[in-house]
């Protein structure tokens, strides 16, 4: 009897044990735990980064504030720095400290920082909209509004963005980087084959037929004509551009014709197998810099990346001449119709110094942080022409008009609207497009997955 | 040293001595009444227990001392684990508690925690994603405990012979279980790439298989729990090897030799010596192997998770749905119910393992 209950205890001990690891960890004990150790790491980060980079700025005297400021990868964000010199060189006093939480997860790092008491980061950087919906669900950010209305904000400068990320009439974070959705190609591929650069105004239908006039499918020497990185984003948001249909209201017909167009490429060799990029986990920076790539559709994010990996030599010379031009656009639709993300700033509601955090976030987002950002070929929330100017006019941007013009935008549209079930909606596209890319499923099949998927979360 | 005896002891008031003995001693004698009418031995033993405290309890009256001698011991021991302890309740017991009292909660993290009863277990059974991963992972460990067993099993009794370079090989086949798992999955997934041009599917092109059939692997939504149980019985199955040798050469020599007197041949020695012989190893690796894959994770997302990191329903195990749920969705009191799931069905395989082999569990 005794032994039998020995043997249980253990058994149930053995079991628990084992488990700890996956049981605690969905416990807010654990949570915060979990936050407070990514505060020590976080902060040690810093200071290697700080250490790395050779940091100018003065060590905080006797007397100032410190700001916390929640940020991803320091070492090879380029404009971090600037905004911070510029606004404590305006703000005598006050300094500002990065604390860097990497890039992969850190919306989830950052929830999980916000999640439960001790935090006391002063701003924290929005990275994506899914994120920012869960920190709104959270409760963990402070609303704006008040803010806006005393210091008479004018939000009209930022082209209607922010009313995509109004929730129930409040406003918790200002952008204050813009980045959309461009097509880079690279100029040799299309001299070697001797066929006409992409133009700013190219229907689906001339884009698919320019992508397949440059492919070259022979063994050993093969050129795609386009190249779609696996993100459901390169291929599924095309179908939004026309403004008539949304990602989130459950019904997803409209996609069939992309994902033909796009599956008869991957068919033809025109671009490279899904299955193949997603388990090589290719990045889309590599696929072009191959040199092989006519076409990409990619973020203006990439535009930094390229100048300056061009710049070190990384790259070589096989994409050195590379361009620019407008997203494709359905028959119809005004050309330079994209997609859009925004980077923002939040004040969280622990913020220990909330007045000095929305000054500091009110010159980021506002028209100086945008001129600091633009410099350094960023691309801010609030463009004007003066910014446009500032970035095609910098070093190692392609001198055709034509990039140029690419850089003026006519409808943009949030990658993902504001939406309470928006991670669990990303959770189904992501699934669906896998699926259908993949060859899993067909894209009736597909489609019909995604469209009962969402339909099941928005009836919850 | 005479300080340490004051500090010990109180002023001795002879009245509150004798009240207190007036009452221990007739309980003593009771209790060695009882002893001398008892004749089964655990309650004898119980008894004697019972008798020791009183005596001690009677000493500590006569001589005032502010512990008796037995609650010293106790509290020295117990200050021996303590440092332990306290980790373990910090760190496990605690959350481990409140990660069942979250189970029936529905809690975000930073709002209130509100008790919804049964709920998070419905739900958890309406949800696809869940259901998938349920099923995903029973599949996992019904496919991988099987196969890793009779690998690692065969390995260790082709090792244990006397071959050549015998140590070499054994250091060949525990590398994977040593080797970086991101580093082996990319590797992994290189050969099995599912192009035409993959390795392992020229070979399969070249064996006579059409090229539309050839399979995706990890990228294809009918082979990739067959992609991760390949991978995992190649990557564990040098550590099993490493127990089971050790459990073969525990095996008394001497059987084989009287075996092999009696004329048996080398299968029915396998069979009728060293197969039972093993048991108590494979009932532990049995149980080591059953926990592990349920608590699989690392490998699926490192095989299946591509560029961002989400598994679909092909591929998604419990271990990364509570994950999900907790950390990405903040249905911190879901995903504790899912993690009660999962506790249970592995404390049910356990027990029934260890009723089944009651024998070796001791």
């Amino acid at each position: 009897m005794k032994k039998r209950l020995l043997g249980l205890t253990l058994a149930c001990t053995m079991t628990a044990m084992s488990l700890a690891g996956c049981g605690g960890s969905s416990s807010g004990t654990d949570a915060t735990t979990a936050a407070a150790d990514g505060g020590t790491t976080a902060a040690q980060t810093t200071a290697a980064a700080a250490a790395g980079t050779g940091e100018t700025a003065a060590p905080a005297g006797e007397g100032d504030t410190v700001l916390k400021w929640a940020v991803w990868d320091i070492s090879s964000t380029v404009y971090y720095q600037p905004l911070i010199d510029a606004f404590e060189a305006a703000n005598p006093g006050v300094k500002i400290e990065m604390v860097d939480l990497g890039s992969a997860d850190y919306q989830t790092v950052l929830a999980t920082e916000l999640t439960g008491s001790g935090s006391d980061f002063d701003i924290a950087t929005i990275k994506d909209v899914p994120g920012y919906t869960t920190l709104v669900n959270k409760g963990v950010l402070e609303a704006l509004d008040d803010y806006i209305a005393k210091d008479s904000v004018d939000l009209s400068q930022y082209g209607g963005i922010t009313d995509q990320v109004t929730v129930d009439g409040k406003l918790y974070e200002l952008p204050f980087r813009s980045d959309f959705w461009v097509l880079f190609y690279n100029k040799k591929v299309f001299d070697n084959a001797n066929v006409a650069y992409p133009t700013n105004d190219m229907t689906f239908e001339q884009y698919d037929a320019l992508a397949r006039s440059v492919t070259n499918t022979t063994p050993g020497q093969e050129v795609y004509g386009a190249h779609y990185h696996t993100w459901r984003s390169a291929v599924q948001l095309f179908g939004i551009l026309d403004g008539k249909n949304s990602i989130v209201d459950g019904n997803y017909e409209f996609l069939k014709p992309y994902y033909e167009m796009i599956l008869a490429q991957q068919e033809d060799g025109v671009c490279q197998d899904y299955a193949t990029l997603k388990t090589s986990s290719l990045h889309y920076s590599g696929a072009f810099a191959q040199g092989n790539v006519a076409m990409m559709n990619m973020g203006s994010w990439f535009i930094p990346t390229l100048i300056e990996k061009i710049k070190t030599g990384e790259y070589g010379e096989e994409v050195a001449d590379w361009g620019l031009v407008k997203y494709p656009h359905a028959e119809g639709v005004e050309p330079g119709s994209t997609l859009a993300t925004i980077t923002c700033l939040s004040i969280p509601t622990s913020a220990p110094h909330k007045d000095l955090a929305w000054e500091f976030v009110k010159f980021v987002c506002g028209p100086d942080g945008a001129e600091v950002v633009a410099k350094t070929g960023t691309i801010p929330a609030i463009t004007t022409d003066a910014v446009v100017e500032a970035i095609s006019g910098m070093e190692g941007f392609p001198e055709d008009e034509a990039s140029a013009e690419a850089l003026k935008t006519a409808n943009t549209y949030l990658e993902m609207p504001v939406h309470a079930k928006s991670s669990e909606i990303e959770t189904i596209l992501n699934e669906g497009h896998d699926n259908i890319m993949t060859e899993g499923s067909t894209i009736d099949e597909g489609i019909a997955e995604m469209t009962d998927g969402v339909q099941a979360i928005l009836a919850q | 040293m005479a300080f340490g005896k004051m500090a010990n002891q109180k002023n001795v008031d002879p009245e509150v001595v004798k009240e207190k003995l007036a009452k221990l001693e007739p309980q003593l004698s009771a209790l060695q009444e009882e002893l001398k009418n008892t004749s089964d031995k655990k309650k004898r033993d119980r008894l004697i227990g019972k008798i020791e405290t009183v005596q001690g309890k009677i000493k500590q009256a006569k001589t005032g001392e502010r512990f008796s001698r037995q609650a010293k011991r106790d509290l020295v021991a117990y200050s021996f684990i303590a440092p332990n302890f306290i980790g373990f309740c910090v760190f496990t017991l605690v959350p481990i508690i409140f990660a069942f009292i979250l189970a029936f909660a529905e809690w975000d993290g930073n709002n209130a925690i509100k008790f919804v009863a049964l709920r998070n277990f419905m739900e958890a059974f309406k949800n696809d994603r869940f259901i998938a991963s349920l099923k995903n992972t029973i599949i996992y460990c019904i496919a991988t405990v099987p196969l890793t067993l009779i690998c690692s099993l065969g390995l260790a009794i082709i090792l244990n012979q006397k071959v050549k370079g015998r140590n070499f090989f054994r250091t060949v086949s525990f590398f994977p279980y040593v080797a970086s798992l991101v580093a082996v999955a990319a590797v992994w997934n290189m050969l099995f790439s599912p192009q035409k041009s993959g390795p392992v599917n020229m070979i399969l092109y070249n064996l006579g298989m059409a090229a539309k059939s050839l399979p995706k692997w990890s990228a294809d939504k009918d082979w990739v729990m067959f992609t991760v149980v390949l991978f995992s019985v190649w990557k564990n199955m040098g550590y099993y090897m490493v127990i089971y040798l050790a459990g073969l050469q525990g095996i008394n020599a001497e059987l084989y030799e009287a075996c092999s007197l009696d004329g048996a041949n080398t299968w029915q020695k396998f069979l009728y010596i060293t197969w039972p012989q093993l048991q108590p190893t494979t009932f532990f690796v049995t149980i080591m192997l059953t926990i592990n894959c349920f608590k699989v994770y690392d490998i699926v997302y490192m095989l299946a998770g591509g560029s961002n990191g989400v598994l679909n329903k092909s591929a998604i195990v419990l271990v990364y749905h509570i994950y999900e749920e907790a950390f990405r969705n903040w249905n911190l009191g879901y995903a504790s119910a899912v993690a009660m799931v999962l506790f249970l069905m592995v404390l049910a395989v356990t027990l029934i393992q260890f009723r089944g082999e009651k024998k070796y569990a001791n």
